[in-house]
């Protein structure tokens, strides 16, 4: 990421400011590629990934309630607790609720289950009977909502603890009547400290789960959430535990596939993927010369210890014809007659195709686990160099930045998969066309970066620039927002 | 809570006894105040009618807070009772408030025979059936009224024997 770029980012909106060193953290983590030449500047602005969001803590997003909160006690003048559960209710729509309020303030409340919508009968009496428990007790010892319904504090509080159990906080209705007794007198009545405290870490996450702008990061008890300026299909960082997801989803980040297929997709992986993981083996047989050959790289383009035979890992056929011609082996050829052919052939075709596609997924999906390997090698490659005084740190950075980029690549590859898979036919020809140049430039990559030492930099300048080039296209054309 | 029985369930029990709801009988056993036997007639103008219905109920420890646990012992055709006797009601579920009683459950189950809801079923082929062919559905409900009842009456004639002749040979 350019800095040129970042400058033009604020100048467009002023309120990022205030988060600046977040924003170059995150975008510097997903972006870095220090030995970029200033051509790569420009194409920037239109990243179609570019996304901005901003990693907070739970006391930052509480703030971002909290005024909120206060904005609507003043406008409308209400209490905190009414004015909270208005705002869960109205998914943080200050102005809904503002409008709704000019119209018809008492239907607001009423249709917010803040106050009846019949007017109530108030006891009048010194002493009453608990409706719940049966005991006498003194107006001073009993409680209600608005409603008028009134119980001792003892039964209150059993039924909030009660409450809370099933995960109710902001939804805890009246005993009587579905009013909602609020957060004022829900704290009133709950006495220990730990019941307190899970009221109010309930209602926290009643808060963001109805803010369309924040979320929870769904890393391992990371505890932090995400805030962003529009809620998008797009990726999202967590500078807390690295966690990389989608912000409207919260599963692994999967451009350009959208949220509803890639759900519709890992469903599929789940029933069938045991057949699957059977079928795609981890072993192939080298097409010359037959030895068995398993795959410890990330590369697709192998070569045979034993004949030096080169072959493709996926299509298994010679890789002469994939270097400089149409790379064509992500591309699914599906048998044109098949519409003419019995239901149980059809039922085959089907599972070929999805075999097809589940193979290619799960092989870049070993690939990337296969690179942190690469990257753990690379980095003591370059230890091993430095010391024997060849070249410095810096000299060799661009190795780490090619394992990078190739991660960051063969990412996206893996999530056009699911994408082509659900694809209809239309546009089809395109995006295999675009998928199978990406793929393409990344083996390229891969293989180079196996083999560093016959390379030079401005090889892998030059091959980086190409791959990330051609993700850029397919994102561009095909990224649906 | 503490060992002995809450307030709430006896001050329930009393007036249970004391000012039954017509058509429904609830009585605690003996060594558990917290099981009822209870009977409830099927309403008039129902395909219920003439039949008497024994249910459990069960006051779980959590009650009032939680709701009381239902069961129909004699088999019933009713789009909202399972062949287990398990009843689909709202208010044994989560619109179950600590404000309703044993009393108000009971006459809830009451009204549901006079009401059945074929739209929120539990026993799916009794509801089916209902939506289908109302008319062959209340039937077969009058026809298993019919058997299940007369299945009493010999068994309570039959008990009733029993206990005579064990009397006698005492």
């Amino acid at each position: 990421m350019s800095t040129a770029d970042l400058e033009s980012q604020d100048s467009v909106d002023p309120e990022s400011s205030e988060y600046d060193d977040d924003d170059d953290d995150n975008i510097d983590d997903y972006y870095y590629n220090g030995d970029e030449d200033e051509g790569m500047a420009s194409d920037k602005e239109e990243d179609p990934e570019l996304f901005e969001f901003v990693i907070i803590d739970s006391n930052e997003a509480q703030e971002i309630f909290d005024l909120l909160v206060v904005k609507i006690c003043q406008e409308i003048k209400v209490s905190e607790s009414v004015a909270r559960i208005l705002l869960i209710q109205h998914d943080w729509n200050t102005e809904k609720i503002l409008e709704r309020h000019r119209v018809d303030p008492v239907g607001l409340l009423i249709e917010g289950r803040i106050i009846p919508d019949k007017p109530v009968a108030q006891t009048t009496s010194r002493s009453l009977y608990c409706p719940v428990c049966f005991q006498r007790c003194t107006k001073s010892n009993t409680t209600s909502a608005s409603c008028g319904h009134a119980f001792c504090d003892d039964c209150w509080m059993l039924y909030c603890v009660t409450q809370l159990k099933i995960g109710l906080s902001s939804g805890i209705e009246c005993m009587n009547c579905n009013l909602l007794i609020g957060e004022e007198m829900a704290l009133k009545i709950l006495k220990s400290g730990a019941a307190r405290e899970k009221y109010r870490q309930f209602l926290f996450n009643d808060e963001v789960k109805c803010h369309p702008l924040i979320r929870w990061c769904p890393g391992n008890d990371c505890g932090f959430l995400v805030k962003v300026v529009i809620p998008k299909a797009k990726r999202i960082l967590c500078s807390n535990c690295n966690s990389i997801f989608c912000f409207m989803c919260g599963e692994k980040y999967h451009t350009p596939t959208d949220c509803y297929t890639i759900k519709k997709w890992l469903t599929k992986c789940e029933d069938d993927s045991e057949t699957a993981n059977y079928i795609t083996a981890n072993t192939k047989d080298c097409p010359n010369c037959g030895s068995c050959i398993e795959k410890n790289g990330g590369c697709n383009h192998m070569q045979c210890i034993k004949c030096k035979h080169d072959f493709c890992w996926m299509c298994c056929g010679d890789w002469k014809s994939h270097g400089s011609e149409y790379y064509e082996c992500s591309r699914y050829k599906s048998n044109p007659n098949i519409v003419n052919e019995s239901a149980g052939i059809q039922a085959r075709e089907a599972l070929k195709k999805y075999l097809f596609y589940f193979e290619r997924w799960q092989n870049h999906a070993d690939s990337l686990k296969r690179e942190e390997e690469t990257k753990r090698k690379i980095n003591q490659k370059i230890q091993e160099k430095v010391n024997n005084n060849i070249g410095t740190w810096i000299d060799w950075q661009y190795l780490l930045d090619a394992a990078q980029l190739l991660a960051k690549c063969r990412y996206t590859m893996m999530y056009t998969y699911p994408y082509a898979y659900f694809m209809e036919d239309g546009r089809k020809r395109l995006f295999e066309y675009q998928q199978a140049q990406l793929e393409l430039e990344i083996e390229n990559l891969s293989w180079k970066l196996e083999r560093d030492e016959l390379y030079c930099r401005g090889d892998f300048e030059n091959q980086m620039d190409i791959a990330e080039k051609r993700r850029q296209t397919l994102l561009k054309d095909f990224l649906v927002l | 809570m503490s060992g002995g029985l809450p307030r709430r369930i006896i001050k329930e029990t009393q007036r249970l006894i004391a000012e039954p709801v017509p058509g429904i009988k609830a009585e605690p056993h003996e060594e558990n105040a917290r099981y009822f036997r209870v009977s409830i007639v099927g309403p008039r103008e129902t395909p219920y009618c003439g039949g008497k219905f024994k249910l459990e109920l069960f006051l779980p420890e959590e009650y009032p807070m939680a709701a009381p646990k239902v069961r129909f012992m004699t088999k019933i055709y009713h789009p909202n009772v399972d062949k287990l006797g398990r009843i689909c009601l709202d208010i044994l579920k989560d619109k179950w408030s600590p404000a309703l009683q044993i009393r108000t459950v009971l006459l809830s189950i009451q009204a549901l025979l006079s009401a059945p809801n074929p739209d929120d079923p539990l026993a799916n082929d009794v509801a089916e059936q209902w939506k289908v062919d109302e008319n062959k559905a209340i039937e077969t409900a009058k026809e298993w009224t019919r058997t299940v009842c007369q299945r009493q009456i010999v068994h309570t004639s039959l008990s009733g024997l029993y206990k005579s002749l064990c009397a006698r040979y005492q």
